[in-house]
């Protein structure tokens, strides 16, 4: 395999695109690079057409639905072509992308419509933890076509994309809701309020560059070279207080090779935003990175972050993409709608996703990880890779106030009021000193070494390098 | 005009702009004290700020509303 560079996404193809933009023939083309389509399937009436081309030298294939012939509906046929696609990636260990523009199963087929796209799901799934599964929606991708982006690796959307199971007319048919089809399934419906999309593109052309990129990233990881992991100093990213909230991303921009949206490419940006995930490079190879955001919820854990964090690790894990973890993290977010919206069952995914995990994964705690939150965010115990901590960092139960509160219930009502600061204050210096600090988390084993924040790439692109690669053997479930 | 409500339950540690204010996208008009930590409440677009609806040592629920801004 000859791969130009694997890191410049070079330009897609923009050789003759022959009539309407819209053909998928079009569209294939210019997806993959310059004069590199060929196809698999034959250009007929079946509103769809998979191919074989390159992204920057790697061999991919791509199918795309003919929006042109009924919408892009899908047929027997068409779900056939879908499945060659897929059939090729497999056997090739190919990625695969699809260029989704298709209002769903074709009525006039009847059931056999709906067995043959049934039959395209029960595809990706085979495929799933295999070839990395990109989809790109371009236009409307509803029904049976809006779950087909959905089993994929990562979704990414266009401004024209909308995805809907069922569209602004059967809503207000059924429920009496106005709504348009942008409000009901566009990139702010999806990007922010669903998360059923991971990276939103403002036209076709960066969305598909999106697409290139991201296949690449899993596609074509890379080997590191520990000689070219330039450090640099990131300890100027915390702020002075410890109890002020900051953004976690410049840190990850100075952890990667490349800043976020120049080549590292953050998923599900404003979807739960207290948790940062994110592909990118680390001395030229592939890893994916996990940040809490304290400038979101104090960057607390909750059920949709613990969520997404959960489907992260276990895409990266079943390909073999080494994870590095930045902790800073109050603890989970108590509430009411927490509890009920599943915090448990949906924390239990985060668990199980990193225990789970194959991959070289390893953990740097900046500022401080507390509670059930420390456990989950790739803790020794759940077996990291390798832990590092920033002289600055605390590994507690809860922070010592907190502790000390619960701890000294009785002797703290027992004073009166105005000497209760002074007293609590007392207290959490001595439950700072018995706790021990990050000098007892050393000596525990749950932290190995604390590092200088100028030597954070090195040291994580060290811990990387040297672990045996491994990866998976899973599928990556849509959780 | 954008309503901007609080994300989880907090102690409103600082009012940062008030009413008639141009504010820049990401700017805080109000600082949140949740579990230990002050979380700054930013806007996502740049305006002026109608109102602020919350003062110094209010406790907010999740979804209360904060502030607007046009």
């Amino acid at each position: 395999m000859t791969v130009t560079d694997n890191r410049v996404v070079s330009a897609p193809g923009t050789a003759a695109r022959p009539g309407d933009p819209r053909s998928p023939r079009a569209r294939l083309s210019a997806f993959f690079d310059e004069g590199s389509l060929r196809l698999i399937t034959a250009e007929d009436d079946s509103a769809a057409l998979a191919g074989v081309g390159r992204i920057s030298g790697m061999p991919a294939v791509a199918f795309a639905n003919d929006a042109r012939i009924q919408g892009g509906a899908m047929g027997t046929a068409g779900c056939a072509a879908i499945e060659a696609a897929y059939e090729h990636a497999v056997r090739e260990r190919m990625p695969v992308i699809g260029l989704w523009h298709s209002g769903g199963a074709r009525l006039a087929e009847g059931v056999e419509s709906l067995h043959a796209v049934g039959r395209v799901f029960a595809a990706m799934t085979r495929a799933s933890g295999l070839v990395p599964q990109i989809s790109v929606v371009l236009g409307p991708a509803a029904g049976g076509a809006a779950y087909g982006p959905a089993l994929t690796d990562i979704v990414v959307m266009s401004a024209g994309g909308k995805v809907f199971v069922t569209g602004p007319d059967v809503v207000r048919s059924v429920t009496g809701e106005e709504i348009t089809a942008e409000e009901l399934g566009g990139v702010d419906a999806h990007g922010r309020r669903s998360g059923v999309v991971h990276v939103t593109a403002p036209d076709d052309t960066s969305a598909i560059v999106r697409g290139r990129e991201l296949a690449l990233l899993l596609g074509h990881q890379g080997q590191m070279r520990t000689t070219e992991v330039t450090d640099r100093d990131l300890g100027d990213v915390l702020p002075e207080s410890a109890r002020r909230a900051y953004d976690v991303k410049p840190l990850m921009n100075g952890v990667l090779d490349t800043p976020l949206g120049e080549g590292s490419i953050e998923l599900q940006a404003k979807w739960a935003p207290n948790i940062v995930t994110a592909l990118g490079r680390l001395g030229g190879r592939t890893i994916g990175v996990i940040a809490n955001n304290p400038l979101r919820l104090g960057g607390c854990l909750e059920s949709k972050s613990a969520e997404k964090a959960a489907r992260f690790v276990r895409m990266c894990d079943s390909f073999g993409v080494p994870l590095a973890v930045l902790v800073d993290v109050p603890g989970y977010l108590p509430g009411v709608s927490q509890e009920w919206d599943g915090v448990v069952r949906r924390g239990a995914k985060l668990l199980h996703a990193f225990a789970e995990a194959a991959v070289p994964r390893v953990t740097l705690v900046t500022r401080k990880s507390y509670g059930g939150a420390y456990i989950a965010m790739n803790s020794r115990s759940l077996g990291a890779t390798r832990v590092f901590a920033w002289p600055t960092a605390e590994i507690a139960v809860m922070g010592p106030v907190a502790a000390v509160r619960i701890l000294h219930r009785k002797k703290l009502a027992a004073v009166p009021e105005e000497e209760r600061p002074a007293l609590e204050e007392r207290l959490a210096a001595e439950q700072e000193k018995a706790a021990g600090g990050l000098a007892r988390a050393q000596e525990l084993g749950v932290i190995d070494e604390v590092i200088d924040p100028k030597a954070t790439r090195s040291s994580l692109a060290k811990a990387i390098s040297t672990a045996p690669s491994a990866r998976g053997a899973h599928g990556n479930i849509p959780l | 005009m954008a309503e901007i409500r609080a994300e989880m339950v907090a102690n409103v540690f600082k009012v940062t702009a008030a009413p008639g204010d141009r504010v820049d996208a990401g700017a805080a008009l109000c600082v949140l004290e949740s579990m230990k930590m002050e979380i700054p409440v930013l806007t996502e677009d740049p305006g002026t700020v109608v109102s602020i609806d919350v003062a110094e040592g209010d406790v907010v629920q999740e979804g209360d509303l904060l502030a607007v801004v046009e």
